[in-house]
């Protein structure tokens, strides 16, 4: 377990942008071949209910400048030395998306900018490279996070399409007050249970990636994400509290002393589980934003933050606790002191802007 | 737990309203899919029985998720 310890540092702001069309799993559950009987079981135990995803050819980038540009509308964007950004839906294969934003945003020519390519574990991961920039001497960093996963998930893939949501979240971190604690784990060898097989350089883009397959749990393309959600479900299960333990003791921090949890919104289910066993309940754990918004893969911890948080995080100094599992397959943990900072409610993407 | 109350236990985890029995078959169930697996995962997780996805493959009857949970049912 890599373990880090940072002083000095805040989060200033916290900005999501969501997709612009909302559907409803009754919309499409006929894409998915799911009855009425269905629908309701799927509502009560996986939490399914709506999705917030980009209409066209919205990229992540779209929704990241949206975030980014509200952030800059309080905080002076000059100070900015780094911009990351973190996603599985770049706008190219090459170069990093985080380079065009720098030109987008209009942040300085010496701005330091490239990708990160995790999800679920993003947010994280994201937050400990800005932390570790600014430890080393950076003033501000700005992280983008997201997914447009409605990108990368066949319309009948029943197992992972009515989870998904699209969100682009920009986070501002600079020199302060504050202190974060991390702890990070990686485990390769279940890489193959969350996978877009297709386009990279080990099974190159072909003919043969653009025609749907049928299989038990879904229909999808080689371009198309799988997901075995028996597997990742049990992962989860068996690392989350494990980690939480891992936080605590190196932390110092009881439980107790946590004014929020704000986890990976998988989907409802695997957070019951997590609270259950941590015996917290919503109001300290929110877990209502796949419901809601879907799950936004590396932005749904900012999402949720905007989305159910938001008058609390910008209102009060807070110790939270940030958890992120999945796609890799990768975890880590943080947790982090910060002053209140600038948290408004979900944005909703404004396309052609 | 009793057998009688794991029974019980099971139809609720499954979303089934079906009167489950030992010899009941899993095929027989409509309910018995990937949702209710997880389900049985969380279910199992809860008894403190270690389970992966694997372990369900091969189920036919009700008698084998009894099995799967080992000395935790009378």
């Amino acid at each position: 377990m890599a373990k880090l310890h940072f002083d000095n540092i805040d989060i200033k702001a916290v900005v999501t942008t969501v997709g612009d069309k909302r559907v409803t799993i009754e919309e499409e559950a006929h894409n998915f071949g799911y009855d009425e009987k269905m629908i309701k079981r799927l509502k009560k135990r996986m939490g399914f209910n709506s999705r917030y995803v980009v209409s066209g050819d919205t990229c992540t980038s779209d929704l990241c400048v949206q975030s980014a540009e509200k952030i800059f509308e309080k905080f002076d964007k000059s100070r900015v030395e780094a911009l990351l950004f973190v996603s599985q839906t770049p706008d190219y294969k090459a170069p990093s998306t985080a380079i065009i934003m720098q030109d987008r945003l209009g942040l300085s020519k010496d701005t330091i900018a490239y990708d990160i390519n995790l999800g679920c574990s993003g947010f994280i991961n994201g937050l400990l490279n800005a932390y570790s920039l600014i430890n080393s001497g950076l003033e501000s960093v700005l992280l983008c996070v997201g997914d447009v996963a409605s990108r990368f998930s066949y319309y009948q893939d029943k197992n992972l399409t009515p989870l998904m949501g699209d969100g682009g979240s920009a986070i501002l971190i600079e020199k302060g007050k504050g202190s974060g604690d991390f702890v990070l784990h990686s485990d390769g060898s279940g890489y193959r249970h969350l996978i877009i097989p297709d386009g990279g350089c080990r099974n190159p883009f072909s003919e043969e990636s653009l025609k749907p397959k049928e299989f038990e749990d879904g229909i999808r393309r080689g371009i198309d994400m799988y997901m075995n959600g028996g597997e990742i479900f049990n992962f989860t299960l068996k690392v989350v509290p494990n980690m939480f333990d891992e936080l605590f003791e190196f932390s110092k921090t009881p439980k107790d002393n946590i004014d929020y949890f704000v986890l990976h919104q998988a989907n409802r289910y695997i957070l019951q589980n997590i609270a259950k066993k941590l015996e917290l309940t919503e109001d300290r754990l929110p877990m209502s934003t796949m419901t809601i918004y879907g799950n936004q893969n590396s932005a749904s911890i900012a999402g949720t933050i905007n989305g159910f948080l938001s008058d609390k995080f910008s209102q009060n100094s807070i110790k939270a606790l940030f958890a992120g599992f999945g796609i890799g397959l990768s975890w880590g943990a943080c947790l982090v002191d910060i002053d209140k900072i600038y948290a408004p409610e979900i944005q909703i993407y404004k396309r052609g802007e | 737990m009793t057998k009688d109350n794991f029974l019980e236990l099971l139809a609720e985890t499954i979303d089934t309203e079906m009167e489950l029995e030992e010899t009941t078959l899993l095929d027989e169930i409509d309910e018995y899919d990937s949702i209710a697996v997880l389900s049985l995962m969380s279910l199992y997780d809860e008894l403190n029985v270690k389970v992966s996805p694997r372990d369900f493959e091969n189920l036919k009857v009700v008698a084998d998720l009894i099995e799967l949970a080992g000395e935790k049912i009378e």
